[in-house]
């Protein structure tokens, strides 16, 4: 729970004030290193929806970095399980 | 029977992709109808954010030293006197052509709002600005967002009460017909992202770094200027990059038409 909080106030932050070529990287970092970081797709969709032009309110869906974060978290599911399986 | 374990894995596992899916399209279809409000919560720390920047290249400015800011002083005035002159020229024709398309029936809107630029490139995606004008200040959907120096940078594509959101010409993919001003030729801009466009035109057609690229109406807004011509001897077109006229990346103010 602590680190989805404090990676929550980090990805928070960085969506805020710093350029995409550093959020979007902290984003994914977030997801890969706090186990199930559910919280990672909202941050997604609210860069979409602070910072890019809505056509229609299905846009975030087709969204590359919204589907991405999705397929990301989709497929991190079975590996972490693998990884703490095996240890 | 060892079946439990990998059962209760599976089920595990699929209850959290539906979790995810979920909350993929209800966040989608929540975030995408308050859309205004995360912006309204946010523009505070933009503003305080856009203040501090500014304070801090005032102090570091300060810490400079006497022969940086004396060699620095120089070239700006002599780049100040270079743009007088050319602003000088400039100026002489746009009158010639306002007083032709006034005679025309063709005037310009000189009713401009000024809007402060919340959020722009590299904070956000796909060249998207963020401005503080929004359908309150009568700016709608297709309003023309030019930069204090005359040139246009983009159209409104998104309204709110209090903010909006543009969409510059340089957003990726985005087509804009234009005109090439050395010869006159029609070309279409393509946005490249970042400021900066793409044209393909055939190789005989003449073009330098520095010619101005003017937007298809009467008015002939600057739209880009030519950074670098590329042409390889077997093709038949040449590939011309161009950039806006200024840094999108530090706007501050731009001027909407209502």
């Amino acid at each position: 729970m602590t680190r989805h909080v404090i990676g929550s106030i980090i990805v928070l932050l960085s969506i805020l004030l710093l350029p995409y070529w550093i959020y979007i990287p902290v984003l994914f970092v977030a997801i890969i290193t706090v186990p199930f970081f559910w919280e990672g797709m909202l941050f997604a969709l609210m860069i979409e929806a602070m910072y890019t032009v809505k056509i229609s309110i299905f846009t975030p869906l087709i969204s590359p970095l919204t589907v991405s974060t999705l397929i990301l978290l989709i497929i991190l599911l079975p590996i972490r399980e693998k990884i703490r399986l095996h240890v | 029977m060892n079946y439990l374990p990998k059962n209760r894995f599976k089920s595990l596992y699929l209850k959290r992709i539906v979790v995810l899916i979920v909350i993929f399209v209800s966040g989608a279809i929540t975030l995408s109808l308050f859309g205004s409000t995360i912006i309204s919560l946010v523009s505070p720390l933009w503003k305080a954010e856009n203040a501090l920047s500014r304070s801090l290249q005032t102090g570091i400015t300060f810490f400079q030293s006497q022969k940086t800011l004396a060699g620095e002083n120089m070239a700006l005035k002599e780049k100040l006197s270079y743009l007088e002159n050319k602003i000088m020229s400039l100026s002489k024709d746009k009158d010639e052509r306002d007083t032709l398309l006034a005679l025309l029936g063709r005037r310009q809107n000189s009713q401009m709002l000024v809007a402060s630029v919340l959020a722009h490139p590299p904070q956000t995606l796909y060249d998207v600005i963020v401005i503080d004008l929004g359908s309150n200040e009568s700016v709608s959907l297709g309003s023309e967002v030019f930069l204090p120096e005359g040139a246009i940078l983009g159209r409104v594509s998104e309204v709110f009460g209090n903010y909006a959101k543009v969409k510059l010409f340089s957003t990726a993919q985005e087509e804009t017909n234009a005109i090439l001003e050395r010869n006159s030729v029609p070309v279409t801009l393509v946005g490249v992202g970042a400021g900066n466009f793409k044209i393909m035109i055939p190789r005989d057609i003449e073009v330098e770094s520095g010619d101005r690229i003017l937007s298809a109406d009467v008015f002939s807004y600057l739209l880009a200027v030519v950074e670098e011509v590329s042409v390889s001897s077997t093709d038949s077109f040449k590939e011309v990059l161009a950039r806006t006229p200024v840094n999108i990346f530090a706007l501050r103010f731009v001027f909407v038409t209502p």
